[in-house]
C-alpha cells in the first residue's frame, strides 16, 4: 500500500469525510456563505431589486458574503459588562457545535460491496438492516433516535447563549425559544414515529433503503416535520426567538464580530442538519445511487429543502409566540397524531 | 376678562393684543344673512349659560369664559355634541403678564358641528397660572395639555399625568414658547480669509 | 424582575389559562428595531403589557418657537420637515392659514393642483406607512414594495414640484408650477401601474394569512374610544367614524372631486390597513378625475401675479410654466388676525391655528399634527395587549416620531 493510497484511504473514511469535508463542516460552510447570498437574491427577485451586486457583478454578487464574512471576522468583539467573558465565548461555539453533531450520525450514502471507490470500508460500516456498508459518520442501529435526541439538545445552548449575556431582550428570546422548543420537539418526534412506525424501523437507512419515499409514503407526516423544522430553526414564519422589531435580536442581542456570526451561522446550520435528515426520511435519500454520487444525490435533494425554508422569509413575516404555541398544539399536534395512524395504517398494509 | 385694559402701544414689541379685543379680522368674509350653524350654536349655549361669545366666520366660533366657569362651559359643549379637542393652544402675553389658554373643540359625530370649529379661550395671571383640567370632560385634551404645561407653566389642575413630554426631564423653570425665551437669529458664517 | 402569584386569568378562546404574573419593565428605544426616534417604556406582565409611558421628543425641531422669528415665506419649508413624506399636506395646511388671514382668493386650476399633488402625496404616503407596518411585522416584501412603488410617486412630484420631498410647491395665492402634458402622461402610467399593483399588494399582504393573523383584532379600537381618544384619520375611519376633513370641510378642489370616504367598523389593525389600500383606491380614482377636469387659468392669484416684473413673468411663466415669487413675497406682512384651518393629511387631520399680529411673522403658530394625536391612541391601545403586538399596534397607527414631535 503506497503512501498516497493510505492518504486517500484516511481521507475518505466516512468519520472523517462526513463530519469534516461532504457533507460536513467545510461544505456546510461554503453552503452557509452560498444559502444567505442565495437567500437576499431570491428575495430580492420578489422584492424588485438586485440584492448584493456590486462584489463580483459576474458572479452576482457571490462575493459580497466573503467581504461580509471577512468583515466580521476582524471587527472587534465587545463583551458585556458583568459577563463571565470564557463563557460569554464559549456559548456560540457549544450552539454551533451541537447543531453540527446530528450530521455525523445521519447516514449520508450507500456502500457497495464492490465497484466503489468506497467499498473497503464495506465491512467497518456494515448495517445489518439493509444488509450493506453504510456511509455515515458514526454507525449505530438506532440513528433515527440519536440523530434527534442530538439535535433537539441544540435549544439548551440556545437558552445558555441568552443566559450568559444577561440582557433582557436576551432573556425574552430565551423564554421564547423554551416555549417553542416543547412545541417543536414534539412535533418532530412525533412525526418521526410516524415514519418509524410505518416503516418497522428506528434505521434510516432502512427507510430510504425499502424505496418508498416518506413523503408518498406519509404525506402528512412529511409536512408537520418540516413545520417542526422551520419552526425549531427560527426561519420565517416562525422567527419569533430572533424577531429583531421585538427584542432586537433574542438570544443574541449582545453578540458582536465574529461571535455574532457564529450565532447567526449555527441556526443555518441547525436548518442544514434537518434538512439532510429531512432528505433521507422523506425524499428518498441516496436511492437509487450508491457510493459518492449518492451522497451528492442525499445533500443535494437537503440543500432544495434548506433553499426553500430560507425563500419563506420573502413570503411570510412572523407569527406571535402565542399564535405559533396555539397553531403547533392546536392544529398540527392532531395532525401529527393522524401522520401516526396513517403510518400504522400503511405500514401494515403496505409496507413490509 | 372683558375689562382689560389696553396696553400701551409699543410697535418694537408688536402690540401683542389679546384676541379676545382685537376687531374681527378683515380677511373674515362677510356672514350671509341666513342664521349659520355657529349662530344657533351660540343661541343654544347662551340659553344654558351666560358667556362671551364672538362669532369669526360661519365656521368659526369663539367663546370667551372666565376660569371658573371653564369646566361648565365644556360640560354643556360636550352635551351640545362637541366630542373632542382638536388642540390645546397656550398664548403669551408678556405686556399684560397673562396667558390664554384656547381649546379648539370640535365633533367627529355630529353633522352640523362636525363643519365648525369652536374656540374655548381662558385667561390666566403669570402669578397664578392655573387652569382646571378638561381631562375628564374630553380625554383628548391629555397630549395637549401636558404639552401647554412644559412650554407655558400652566399647571392644569387634575391632569392625570402632568408631566414633561417632549422636554428633557432636566429643562426647570425655562418655558421655551413663552416670548421671554429668545431666539437668537445666527448670521451668515463668511470665511474672511477666503474673501481676502 | 419579580414573580408572585395571582389570580389574573385571561380567557383564550374558552381555555382559562391561570397566568402567574412576571412583571417587568422594557426599554424599548430610542436605538431599538422596532421603536423608532422615541423610547417607550413598556410595563409588562408576562407577555401582556400593562402600561406603556410614551417618551417622545427625540426629534423635536421646535416648529412653533422657530416660527416666531421666521417670516412668513421661511415658514414654508419649516412645516414641512416634520413630515417631509407628506409635505404637500403639511405646506397646504399653513398656507390655508395664511391665505384666510391675508383674504386671497386662489384660482381655480390652482385648486385643483393642490388637490393633484396632495392625492399623489397621500399615495407615497400611505405606501410608506404599510411598508413600515410590513417590516413590523418581519414582511420584508412588503417594505420593499412599499418604497419601491412609493418611488413612482415620489417621481411624478419630482417633474411637478422639482422636489423628492420637501417639495414647498403651495404659496400663498397658487402653486409655482404648473401641470404640464408629461405630467399627466406620466400620472397615467402611474396610475395604470399602481392598480395593477394593488392587485398584488392584496395577494401577498392583505390576504396573506400570516398578515391578517398579526392584524387582526389586534389593538382594538371602539367607536366611542376612537372619538373619546381624539384619533385622527385612517385610524378614525377604521373604528367606524365617518369623518374626514375633505368631506365636512371641503378644502382646495375636494368639493367638485367624487370619492368615497372609506370607513370600516371593526376598529382593529386590519380595518385601519384597509382604510388605508382604500384610499389610495380613491386617490387614483381622484387623480384620474383631475387630470380629465383641471380647468385652464392662471395658477397663482391676480394680485400677486400682477406684482411679478413683466419681463419675468414672460421667461417664466410663459416659457416654462412657473410662476417666480413676486418681492413682496420677500417679508410681507398680513393684516392683524387668527386663523385656524384644518386639511385631511394623510395621516389624518392636520390642525394650523395661525396668530397674526401684523408683524412679519406670526405671533403664534400652533401645528397638530395627526401623529400627534396619535399619541395619546397608542398609549391607550397598548395597554392589556401582548407584547409583540407594541410593534402591530405602532405599525397600523402609522405613528410617525417627527411628525408627532414637530
Amino acid at each position: 500500500m503506497s503512501i498516497l493510497s493510505l492518504i486517500l484511504f484516511y481521507l475518505l473514511y466516512p468519520s472523517f469525510f462526513i463530519t469534516v469535508i461532504f457533507p460536513g463542516a467545510i461544505f456546510a460552510l461554503i453552503l452557509l456563505l452560498l444559502m444567505i447570498w442565495f437567500e437576499r437574491k431570491a428575495a430580492a427577485f420578489v422584492q424588485m431589486r438586485y440584492g448584493p451586486l456590486y462584489a463580483s457583478k459576474r458572479l452576482g454578487g457571490a462575493l459580497q458574503l466573503i467581504a461580509d464574512a471577512i468583515k466580521y471576522a476582524i471587527s472587534e468583539i465587545i463583551i458585556p459588562n458583568g459577563v463571565n467573558p470564557t463563557l460569554y465565548a464559549l456559548a456560540p461555539m457549544l450552539l454551533i457545535t451541537f447543531a453540527f453533531i446530528p450530521i455525523a450520525v445521519i447516514p449520508v450514502s450507500r456502500i457497495p460491496i464492490s465497484g466503489s471507490i468506497l467499498s473497503k470500508y464495506f465491512l467497518a460500516f456494515y448495517d445489518p438492516d439493509i444488509k450493506s456498508g453504510l456511509y455515515v459518520g458514526y454507525f449505530v442501529p438506532f440513528n433515527l433516535l440519536l440523530a434527534l435526541g442530538l439535535a433537539s439538545s441544540y435549544s439548551v445552548f440556545v437558552l445558555l447563549t441568552a443566559w450568559v449575556t444577561n440582557n433582557r431582550f436576551a432573556l425574552i428570546g430565551a423564554v421564547r425559544e423554551a416555549f417553542l422548543s416543547v412545541s417543536y420537539d414534539v412535533l418532530i418526534v412525533m412525526s418521526a414515529l410516524a415514519l418509524a412506525l410505518e416503516y418497522h424501523t428506528l434505521d434510516i437507512a432502512k427507510i430510504v433503503q425499502s424505496g418508498i419515499p416518506g413523503f408518498i409514503a406519509n404525506p402528512i407526516a412529511g409536512v408537520v416535520f418540516f413545520i417542526g423544522v422551520i419552526m425549531g430553526t427560527s426561519r420565517f414564519p416562525f422567527e419569533i426567538v430572533e424577531a429583531d422589531t421585538e427584542v432586537v435580536m433574542g438570544p443574541y442581542t449582545e453578540y458582536t464580530g465574529l461571535l455574532y456570526v457564529i450565532t447567526m451561522g449555527a441556526s443555518y446550520i441547525g436548518t442544514y442538519s434537518f434538512a439532510l435528515l429531512y432528505s433521507d426520511l422523506f425524499l428518498g435519500g441516496w436511492a437509487p445511487f450508491s457510493g459518492l454520487p449518492g451522497a451528492v444525490w442525499m445533500t443535494f435533494k437537503a440543500v432544495l429543502v434548506l433553499a426553500f425554508s430560507v425563500f419563506l422569509r420573502s413570503v411570510y413575516g412572523r407569527y406571535r409566540i402565542d399564535q405559533a404555541i396555539r397553531g403547533s398544539w392546536k392544529y398540527v399536534l392532531p395532525a401529527a397524531l393522524a401522520s401516526i395512524i396513517l403510518g400504522l395504517v400503511v405500514g401494515w398494509l403496505w409496507i413490509r | 376678562m372683558s375689562n382689560q385694559p389696553k396696553p400701551s402701544s409699543n410697535p418694537v414689541q408688536n402690540n401683542p393684543v389679546p384676541q379676545a379685543q382685537r376687531p374681527t379680522p378683515q380677511a373674515v368674509p362677510k356672514p350671509p344673512q341666513q342664521p349659520t350653524i355657529i349662530d344657533k350654536l351660540f343661541e343654544e349655549l347662551q340659553k344654558r349659560i351666560k358667556v362671551t361669545t364672538r362669532k369669526d366666520a360661519p365656521n368659526r366660533g369663539t367663546i370667551i369664559v372666565d376660569r371658573s366657569q371653564l369646566v361648565e362651559v365644556a360640560k354643556i359643549l360636550k352635551e351640545l355634541g362637541f366630542d373632542h379637542v382638536k388642540t390645546v393652544t397656550g398664548m403669551d402675553y408678556p405686556d399684560e403678564e397673562k396667558l390664554e389658554v384656547i381649546y379648539h373643540v370640535s365633533s367627529y359625530e355630529h353633522p352640523e358641528y362636525s363643519k365648525v370649529i369652536v374656540a374655548l379661550r381662558t385667561t390666566v395671571s403669570y402669578r397664578d397660572p392655573v387652569v382646571p383640567s378638561l381631562y375628564s370632560i374630553w380625554e383628548s385634551v391629555w397630549t395637549g395639555e401636558r404639552e401647554t404645561y412644559e412650554m407655558f407653566g400652566i399647571r392644569f389642575e387634575g391632569h392625570p399625568d402632568l408631566r414633561r413630554l417632549f422636554l428633557p426631564d432636566d429643562f426647570e423653570g425655562i418655558y421655551p414658547l413663552r416670548k421671554e425665551y429668545k431666539l437668537k437669529k445666527e448670521g451668515i458664517f463668511i470665511d474672511e480669509q477666503q474673501a481676502e | 424582575m419579580s414573580s408572585r402569584p395571582s389570580e389574573i386569568t385571561i380567557s383564550a378562546e374558552g381555555m382559562e389559562v391561570e397566568i402567574i404574573p412576571v412583571e417587568g419593565e422594557i426599554n424599548v428605544g430610542p436605538q431599538h428595531p422596532g421603536s423608532g426616534h422615541m423610547r417607550i417604556y413598556v410595563k409588562v406582565n408576562g407577555d401582556i403589557i400593562e402600561d406603556v409611558d410614551m417618551d417622545v421628543g427625540y426629534v423635536h425641531r421646535a416648529v412653533e418657537k422657530l416660527s416666531e422669528i421666521r417670516t412668513y415665506m421661511q415658514i414654508i419649508p419649516l412645516v414641512e420637515r416634520p413630515a417631509i413624506l407628506d409635505s404637500i399636506n403639511m405646506n397646504l395646511g399653513y398656507i390655508m392659514a395664511v391665505e384666510k388671514i391675508m383674504g386671497v382668493e386662489v384660482p381655480e386650476r390652482a385648486q385643483y393642483l393642490r388637490s393633484f399633488a396632495a392625492e399623489v402625496n397621500r399615495i407615497a404616503s400611505h405606501l410608506y406607512g404599510t411598508g413600515i407596518l410590513a417590516i413590523f411585522l418581519g414582511h420584508s416584501t412588503g417594505y420593499m414594495w412599499g418604497f419601491g412603488d412609493r418611488e413612482v410617486w415620489v417621481e411624478i412630484l419630482q417633474a411637478l414640484t422639482g422636489a423628492r420631498l420637501t417639495n414647498s410647491y403651495i404659496i400663498p395665492g397658487g402653486v409655482r408650477r404648473d401641470l404640464t402634458p408629461t405630467i399627466k402622461e406620466m400620472t397615467l402610467k402611474a396610475i395604470a401601474y399602481q392598480r395593477k399593483r394593488m392587485a398584488e399588494w392584496r395577494r401577498i399582504f392583505l390576504n396573506n394569512p400570516n398578515i391578517r393573523d398579526r392584524l387582526e383584532n389586534v389593538g382594538v379600537m371602539s367607536k366611542e374610544n376612537a372619538i373619546k381618544w381624539g384619533a385622527a384619520g385612517p385610524n378614525l375611519r377604521g373604528s367606524g367614524v365617518n369623518y374626514d376633513v375633505r368631506k365636512a370641510e371641503p378644502y382646495a378642489a375636494y368639493d367638485k372631486l367624487d370619492f368615497e370616504v372609506q370607513v370600516y367598523k371593526e376598529g382593529d389593525g386590519y380595518a385601519r390597513t384597509l382604510v388605508r389600500f382604500g384610499e389610495i383606491e380613491q386617490s387614483l380614482n381622484m387623480l384620474e378625475q383631475i387630470i380629465k377636469e383641471i380647468p385652464e387659468g392662471p395658477i397663482l392669484a391676480d394680485r400677486f401675479f400682477k406684482m411679478i416684473p413683466p419681463a419675468r413673468v414672460k421667461k417664466w411663466w410663459d416659457g416654462m410654466r412657473r410662476v417666480v415669487f413676486p418681492g413682496y413675497f420677500a417679508s410681507f406682512r398680513p393684516p392683524k388676525g387668527e386663523a385656524i384651518t384644518r386639511v385631511e393629511a394623510s395621516r389624518g387631520e392636520l390642525v394650523y391655528y395661525v396668530v397674526s399680529d401684523g408683524s412679519a411673522t406670526p405671533y403664534r403658530l400652533r401645528m397638530i399634527t395627526p401623529s400627534y394625536r396619535s399619541i395619546y391612541v397608542f398609549k391607550q391601545l397598548c395597554k392589556g395587549s401582548r407584547y409583540p403586538d407594541l410593534v402591530s399596534i405602532y405599525g397600523s397607527l402609522d405613528y410617525f416620531p417627527p411628525e408627532a414631535d414637530r
